[in-house]
């Protein structure tokens, strides 16, 4: 803005690059040289010029004394403008000591520029030294001599010893007298001295440290990256990140046709319903099985995760059912075959009851969204994905192949124990057949549209879209929406309050037991 | 070199020195008389002193009862000066304060058109609640005030030096009453506040006038005297740093200047150059009178306020946020001094 007005003075209709040059080295030429309007401005500028002019003899004794004083002016603005380049030299000496691995060239480089930085200082602080002046006024201030000194210094060159600028001169000799003026003006440590120790300390440690070892920063770095504490910020997103993968990669090689069908020969067993229970009682067995059966070829997996994660975390089973599903051969889905058989035969009331009971769990957890009663939820769902990690795995093969009873027990069960693993809950699957099977008993009445919406605060469940009128299900539409399932069944609201949902799970429970 | 700093050797037959040395110990000698018949007040009269010396008027603001008619009277009878009291009301006219032209006879018989002069024909004049008397009485003051002259009927009187100014005014009887132009107050060199006297120099007061007689107050100086003084005063000389400091006051006054915040915010009109002149000339004085021979900055510091706070009008909403001329000139200062 400056520039533009010097450059508008001097040519006041364009603004040529002749002009901006002229302009520029005008305004370098008035730095340089102290232009005399400037320094009208600034007296004390100004008066830098009296230290060229002679004085009166009367002033040699304070001059003396001024240049004293001028002299530690200088070292003490020196120190403390070095001593503050020191600290930020040091600063960047720490930085670059903890971070870069070979020091010379960077040292080097820190070293010219102190150098570098450490003239400038010292021409800058000469430039703009004290003049004899300013040091009048500075000790005028300093001893009280209520501007005296600087009156006399700036009077010297007048030769006047009967009149009052005499009269001044004598005054002021009186008074400087009296005072030490050297006491005033003491060398003084910086402020920032102890600062800069320290800083000096810490360098000087940190490169015997680095004698031996590499940049503490890196290593921080690696340690940190190892250290448990880490590992258990980002194993939770790891996790999320893998029953993403799972959950995908269930959707994608399930067929929606073939999950409708499992879904009507599954309701169509009755007591396929209460397979959970037999398979906790199966587990130890079908665990033993399934290490047999699954050979060399899952054992590796077994051994690539933690025991820590495969036991307490369901997704590993869903993980590795789908990895035994394309690993394993025809043999292993034989097999498969007749533990089904075999658990659907051993299935009786005490199972139903479990199963019910598992039910309204799997609906309470669906209904809540507490992170305690998912903790519950999995740890209701250790045992069976501790001892079958493969169990239904070996089971589902087997699905798509037979359509016999107990195979398609089986089914059912290898399917909900999936989508169970894979949707942390297992209530969504549970509380869905429990409504297609109501909406089969009670087509029209028994419930109303709203009851076909899922629960919408449970984000992790992986979400069915059921069809009133039909009375099918479809299994694992991820990309559906509540809203869109609420637009078709001709209800607006998605969100169902909480009073309205216990009314339809005790609702349901009402109707399943007079069923049963 | 260039200075401003006079530099004669000698004024009155005396070297200036000396002369500097004879203004502080008679000056001194004048606050010992004053301070027979007044009580405290140091300020004040130390304000009249230094306005005195340095040739302008003081105005005194304060409650009726404080002594102000009695400062003018005692300083009058201690620089052996003529005395003349003018009662501003609001039908005084300007005839009366700077006389009028009257028929004369003369000793043949002959008449003719004569001036009869006015009670402004004085050396200090006391011109009592000032602010009661209509502006047209009150411009009547101007000339006298700046030019030591009046004019009737086209003839300009001379007035005699020294000619000093004190006008009071009442700040709690408003009513009824005409604030000074601001053209009439920037030629009073200060305005002095009188303030209440303390626990202490009121029981001196009771002492002093309930007993025994009055304190009889001998002259000091005369008129010579004074203007001898006046000129040893401005050859006094200036650092130019203090100079600095005084033109960077007047300036942070000015509301034109938009870096200026507080005056752009709150006052309407700045001071003028007349402001920096009694700055500088009373800060001349003060030394003098403090036994120095330099203005300092401490001096300068001291007479912003009486020097400056009836040249700055602040506007309406230095009025609506209560603020007045001293604490915005106190601010002003306290700024400039940071820097």
């Amino acid at each position: 803005m400056l520039l533009r007005q010097k450059i508008n003075l001097l040519v006041p209709r364009e603004f040529s690059g002749r002009a901006y040059f002229s302009a520029c080295r005008e305004f370098l030429r008035q730095i340089s040289s102290g232009d005399q309007t400037q320094s009208r401005r600034q007296p004390i500028f100004l008066a830098r010029s009296f230290d060229q002019q002679p004085c009166s003899q009367e002033l040699h004794g304070v001059i003396a004394k001024l240049k004293t004083i001028r002299q530690r002016i200088l070292a003490n603005t020196l120190l403390r403008r070095w001593t503050k380049w020191f600290v930020w030299m040091l600063i960047a000496l720490i930085a670059v000591a903890a971070v870069i691995t070979k020091l010379a060239g960077a040292l080097f480089f820190i070293a010219m520029v102190a150098a570098v930085g450490a003239a400038s200082v010292l021409v800058w602080t000469w430039r703009n030294r004290p003049s004899r002046y300013e040091t009048a006024r500075r000790l005028d201030s300093a001893a009280g001599l209520r501007d005296r000194v600087s009156t006399a210094i700036y009077l010297g060159g007048i030769a006047d010893h009967d009149g009052m600028i005499g009269e001044q001169r004598r005054d002021a000799l009186a008074h400087l007298v009296k005072v030490d003026p050297r006491g005033f003006f003491p060398l003084q440590w910086p402020g920032n001295a102890r600062r800069a120790f320290v800083l000096v300390l810490l360098a000087a440690g940190l490169f015997a440290y680095r004698i031996h070892h590499q940049p503490p920063l890196i290593s921080l770095l690696q340690t940190t990256a190892r250290s448990q504490l880490v590992q258990s910020i980002l194993s939770p997103i790891v996790h999320a990140m893998e029953k993403d993968l799972q959950r995908t990669v269930a959707l994608v090689t399930m067929k929606p046709e073939a999950t409708g069908e499992e879904l009507q020969r599954s309701d169509a067993v009755s007591s396929s319903d209460d397979l959970w229970k037999a398979d906790d009682k199966a587990a130890g067995a079908e665990a033993q099985k399934d290490a047999a059966d699954a050979g060399e070829g899952d054992q590796p997996q077994d051994q690539l995760q933690a025991p820590g994660s495969q036991e307490g975390n369901p997704s590993g089973d869903a993980r590795q059912d789908s990895n035994s599903q394309s690993q394993e051969g025809k043999s292993g889905n034989e097999s498969a075959d007749d533990k089904s058989q075999e658990q659907s035969e051993q299935q009786g009331p005490e199972g139903r009851q479990s199963l019910g009971q598992s039910l309204m769990q799997a609906l309470k957890n669906m209904m809540s969204n507490s992170p305690n009663q998912q903790a519950n939820n999995r740890a209701a769902q250790k045992p069976s994905g501790q001892g079958t990690p493969q169990s239904g795995n070996s089971q589902q093969p087997g699905a798509t192949e037979s359509d016999k009873r107990g195979e398609s027990r089986g089914n059912s069960d290898a399917k909900q124990k999936a989508t169970q693993t894979a949707s942390e809950g297992a209530g969504s699957q549970q509380g869905s057949k429990e409504l297609r099977k109501d909406q089969e008993s009670h087509p029209v009445n028994a419930v109303p549209d709203r009851v076909a919406l899922e629960a919408s605060g449970f984000k992790e469940q992986t979400r069915m879209k059921v069809a009133t009128e039909t009375g099918t299900a479809q299994l694992a539409d991820r990309g559906l929406s509540p809203q869109q399932d609420a637009v078709v069944n001709g209800a607006e609201q998605e969100n169902i309050p909480a009073r309205y949902r216990f009314y339809v799970q005790r609702y349901f429970e009402h109707t399943d037991n007079g069923k049963h | 070199m260039t200075s401003s700093v006079g530099t004669e050797g000698q004024a009155g037959g005396q070297p200036l020195g000396q002369q500097a040395e004879f203004l502080a110990e008679k000056m001194a000698e004048v606050r010992g008389e004053i301070s027979k018949a007044i009580v405290g007040q140091a300020e004040v009269v130390d304000g009249v002193l230094i306005a005195l010396l340095a040739g302008g008027h003081v105005l005194l603001e304060g409650a009726p009862g404080l002594g102000k008619t009695m400062l003018v009277r005692t300083l009058a009878q201690a620089v052996a000066q003529k005395y003349s009291r003018i009662q501003f009301t609001p039908d005084l006219m300007p005839a009366d304060v700077i006389g009028t032209s009257v028929v004369q006879e003369n000793g043949d018989g002959r008449k003719s058109l004569g001036f009869q002069p006015g009670p402004i024909f004085t050396n200090l004049l006391l011109a009592d609640e000032i602010n009661r008397a209509t502006p047209k009485t009150q411009s009547a003051l101007l000339e006298a005030m700046q030019e030591k002259q009046v004019t009737v009927a086209h003839t300009s009187h001379l007035l005699e030096e020294p000619f000093f100014v004190m006008a009071t005014q009442n700040p709690l009887e408003m009513e009824g009453t005409y604030p000074l132009p601001e053209a009439q107050l920037d030629r009073f060199l200060f305005k002095l506040r009188v303030p209440y006297p303390g626990r202490e120099d009121l029981h001196d007061i009771l002492d002093r006038t309930t007993q025994g007689t009055p304190a009889t107050v001998s002259p000091v100086v005369n008129g010579t005297q004074i203007l001898e003084m006046r000129k040893v005063v401005r050859a006094v000389p200036v650092a130019p740093h203090v100079q600095e400091h005084v033109v960077k006051l007047t300036l942070a006054t000015h509301p034109e200047n938009r870096e200026n915040l507080l005056a752009s915010k709150y006052i309407r009109y700045g001071s003028s150059p007349r402001g920096a002149q009694t700055l500088i000339l009373g800060g001349k004085v003060r030394a003098l009178l403090d036994g120095r021979y330099n203005v300092s900055m401490e001096d300068i510091r001291a007479l912003i306020l009486p020097a400056l706070r009836h040249r700055i009008i602040l506007n309406f909403e230095a009025q609506a946020d209560g603020r007045t001329p001293d604490d915005l000139l106190e601010e002003i200062a306290g700024k400039i001094c940071a820097k």
